[in-house]
């Protein structure tokens, strides 16, 4: 056996592939909290200055007594070097640091919000899935007047902004016909209109990737051997084509719960629900840092979940793939 | 100085006796009734028993970081849960809250205040003197727990300290006379809070002030709602209210509901008893179909500050011509669909008792006097695009301004005025800034703008000292977006502020009114309005007096089950 086929061998084991998988995603962890923090001492502006005058509700500049109180209580006037020597080693003891406006720790501030975001997002990425996969077995292939409807609807509802469609939906259903609450809470009536409206845009996202591949498998020999196995039409593309089909929406999928995630943040907003949307909106117009990277630290730890997710279930849906 | 020789004959009291007090209660309602004449929708007050019960639903705008502090959206919380050492009236009185009387002294200097009794915070602790003057003593120091924005501006050059010199006796003393000082503490972030809460240290207090008010904090669930729960041993009402004893309802849910869709659609499908700050577009509707309250704040309205300091404005001429040149009313008028007055007055807001009424429709649009005003100061020439020329350099006036201080449909009227001034020869240029940018100071700088779009609450006139305090001693008064420098403005201001005769001294503030808008360093755009939409089953919410107009629940109470 020759040392690349042995290196190749290793690389395909299931724990040598989980361990780079853990590597990798702890690079894109430091990298995350690196730039979070960079950016934080890069944007213009004095960060005391901000704390004062958004505390006060005040502009203009402050004292230099009270800016160098200010500075000196969270450590502005140290060498940038310390301050993110400190800011990470801050993170590795699990301390995303305390937030400038509601003197709490960032992280409790962050998880006792991220639970609806997170519920929220899930139940946009399922709705989605259902209202794609649905709508794709009834279209894909044929041409009617059926399915060139749902398929404008399709391209409709993917170009739609989803802020847009969350007040249509809330003035709609809401307002006007009194069926969802206005202000529903974290019950789960009041997730209704939140997930429809995140769900929808993805959905005809989704739906027309699906679609094309749908419709290219349908063309396929194995497909022509299901049918002359006397299969039906529907149990052909439920259980044979659908499968293939799939594939590139779940590759898309672990993108689609990072752009559901930052959705969530101005659907959660649009409905006054309670999650990470309304906090980090008040915490990136007072530039409230601490509150601000933890978000991004952590939203980066979740896209790094799911794409392990995605890729495991890849290989579930797929297992002629390798992991790699 | 002591208490025995320093006290005046002069002596505010309404609680003298048990006679007194129920007098001082009857005229108190007769007083707060009265509050209610302009809004057009009077509400009954309460009259033989009161429905008790109930949590009121109401949907608030912005969701602050903290439950108390200088932000105006943190006193409309702080006014639910904690008392003032004094109240304001609708006619601008100062009235008895936490303390029952007060005197002061010959030289104007010493306030000593008799404290109401048997009052005691929600955490058991004694309400006494001592609590009090750990208060203020705390918003002028300089621990940053502690310390208090609203308060700091308008007492640093007078406070000199604050004393229990008996159980409930308090005394102030001040280095200079300062005769606004009841009107500042009558203001809702001046509430008086337990030192023994305050001990906790800002992020528990943040969450969980301790107050001695009608309502205690009950929970803050971020991102949705504070609750509020009655406190049952309430025994401290001020004399504005309209009874004494525990809140009639047994608290309430404060909803954060920033999207006006969300906060109008909320209250037209019964899921809050009262909103917050009605749409503009629903502003019609709203006061057809319901109870709608509406206080004009104190302070300064919403103004444009022109940078007096430099060219072009340093020059009087062309900060009028400015102020001629563009239809600020046209412009007010069509964007906030009526909602929102114009204000012409730069300098003072018309619920401030010392407001000169003709000076609200000052600088009409006159584009006539404005090209004159304009050929008189120099600015002769003209660049091909028609903007005015002087000495080669172009009339630019860069407006600076954040949707931090101006309501999103303020930002059409901006527009209107762009297009407005160009007739004149004047290039506007609108800088539209992010709030956290505009805090951390972008297009504030000294080279930054021509223009910026800003306000100050505050109860009447003493706010001149916020925005006319001129720079002294190498320190510059970072209030003054204009950078107007006018000692002769600060003298009449400062012996307004000393002046004990109630008259003379709103004569010396108007005397100083009539400057300003002369001058022209500030120029009026709209007023600044609280509004507040109630069901018509809510009865007796009243918006406070001290300067903001925080929505009042003490007295208020549902007139069916609920």
């Amino acid at each position: 056996m020759r040392g690349n086929d042995a290196v190749r061998i290793a690389a395909h084991r299931p724990i040598v592939w989980f361990f780079g998988r853990i590597l990798s995603g702890l690079v894109v962890m430091w990298a995350a909290a690196t730039f979070a923090f960079l950016i934080q001492c890069m944007l213009p502006g004095d960060r005391a200055q901000i704390i004062i005058n958004v505390t006060s509700g005040n502009v203009g500049q402050a004292p230099s007594a009270e800016l160098a109180a200010m500075n000196a209580k969270y450590g502005f006037d140290q060498p940038l070097a310390d301050q993110y020597g400190k800011y990470m080693l801050q993170i590795l003891h699990g301390d995303l640091g305390e937030s400038y406006q509601q003197h709490r720790p960032a992280l409790a501030i962050i998880a006792e919000q991220i639970g609806p975001t997170i519920a929220l997002a899930i139940a946009a990425l399922l709705i989605a899935w259902c209202i794609a996969i649905l709508t794709t077995l009834f279209i894909a292939g044929r041409d009617n007047i059926w399915s060139r409807l749902l398929n404008d609807t399709q391209v409709f509802l993917a170009t739609v902004p989803p802020y847009w469609l969350a007040t249509i939906l809330l003035v709609l259903f809401a307002v006007k016909l009194h069926i969802f609450p206005v202000i529903g809470g974290n019950s789960p009536i009041g997730l209704v209109l939140p997930t429809l409206a995140l769900a929808l845009e993805l959905s005809g996202f989704f739906g027309q990737v699906v679609q094309n591949e749908f419709t290219r498998v349908l063309e396929q020999p194995f497909v022509t051997s299901a049918r002359a196995r006397g299969m039906s039409d529907f149990g052909v593309r439920l259980r044979h084509v659908l499968r293939h089909a799939a594939l590139p929406g779940i590759t898309l999928s672990g993108w689609a719960l990072g752009k559901l995630l930052s959705g969530a943040i101005l659907i959660e907003v649009v409905f006054a629900r309670q999650g990470l949307g309304g906090v980090l909106v008040t915490a990136t117009s007072s530039r409230d840092v601490p509150i601000v990277s933890g978000a991004v630290l952590i939203s980066a730890g979740l896209f790094v979940l799911a794409s392990f997710i995605v890729d495991l279930t890849y290989r579930v849906v797929d297992p002629r793939t390798k992991l790699t | 100085m002591s208490v025995s020789n320093t006290r005046s004959s002069m002596r505010f009291t309404c609680r003298s006796n048990r006679l007194g007090r129920k007098v001082a209660a009857c005229l108190s309602v007769l007083q707060s009734l009265s509050e209610f004449a302009p809004s057009g929708h009077a509400q009954e007050s309460p009259a033989g028993n009161v429905k008790r019960g109930g949590v009121i639903r109401y949907g608030h705008f912005q969701e602050p970081p903290c439950l108390f502090g200088g932000w105006v959206q943190q006193w409309y919380l702080q006014r639910q849960y904690s008392d003032n050492l004094v109240a304001r009236s609708a006619d601008a009185k100062i009235v008895p809250w936490l303390a029952e009387s007060w005197t002061i002294s010959d030289d104007k200097k010493v306030y000593t205040f008799e404290i109401k009794p048997h009052v005691k915070f929600t955490d058991g602790t004694p309400l006494d003197a001592q609590a009090i003057a750990d208060n203020i003593n705390g918003w002028l120091s300089n621990d940053p727990d502690l310390r208090n924005p609203t308060a700091t501006p308008y007492l640093s050059d007078s406070f000199e300290s604050a004393s229990a010199i008996a159980p409930l006796r308090l005394q102030i003393t001040l280095k200079v006379p300062f005769q606004p000082l009841l009107n500042v503490f009558a203001q809702s972030s001046q509430g008086i809070l337990s030192p023994s809460a305050l001990k906790r240290g800002l992020a528990v207090n943040c969450e969980s002030p301790v107050g001695s008010g009608p309502f205690i904090v009950d929970k803050w669930r971020h991102g949705r709602e504070v609750t509020f729960r009655r406190n049952p041993d309430y025994n401290s009402a001020p004399a504005t209210a309209r009874h004494q004893g525990p809140a009639y309802v047994d608290g309430i849910s404060w909803k954060f509901l920033p999207d006006q869709t969300v906060r109008y659609g909320s209250f037209l499908t019964g899921e809050t008893d009262a909103i917050y700050d009605i749409p503009a577009i629903a502003w019609k509707e709203a006061n057809s179909r319901f109870p709608v309250l509406r206080h004009i704040t104190g302070g300064t309205p919403l103004r444009l500050a022109l940078y007096s300091a430099r060219p072009p404005f340093d020059d009087v001429l062309v900060r009028k011509a400015f102020a001629y040149s563009t239809d600020r009313k046209a412009a007010v008028d069509t964007s906030f669909l009526g909602s929102l007055p114009f204000e012409g007055n730069g300098a003072l807001s018309q619920s401030s008792p010392e407001y000169l009424r003709e000076l609200g429709q000052s600088y009409l649009y006159d584009i006539g006097k404005a090209n004159q005003l304009l050929d008189q100061a120099g600015w002769t020439e003209r660049n091909p695009n028609g903007v005015r020329v002087k000495n080669g350099n172009p009339l630019i006036v860069r407006v600076s301004y954040s949707n931090a201080f101006l309501k999103p449909d303020g930002e059409q009227a901006l527009q209107a005025i762009q297009q407005q001034a160009k007739a004149a020869g004047f290039d506007v240029r609108l800088q539209p800034t992010n709030p956290a940018d505009f805090f951390a100071g972008k297009n504030l700088g000294p080279d930054d703008y021509e223009i910026v779009l800003l306000y100050w609450v505050a109860p009447g006139a003493e706010i001149f000292r916020i925005s006319w305090k001129p720079d002294l001693n190498g320190e510059s008064n970072r209030f003054n977006p204009s950078h107007y420098q006018d000692i002769t403005l600060w003298d009449v201001i400062q012996k307004a502020e000393q002046e004990r005769s109630g008259a003379q001294r709103t004569a010396l503030y108007q005397e100083a009114e009539r400057k300003i808008v002369d001058e022209a360093p500030v120029i009026g755009f709209t007023v600044l309005d609280v509004t507040l939409a109630t069901k018509p089953n809510l009865k007796d919410v009243w918006l406070d007096r001290g300067s903001v107009g925080e929505p009042v629940f003490y007295d208020a109470h549902f007139d069916e089950g609920k």
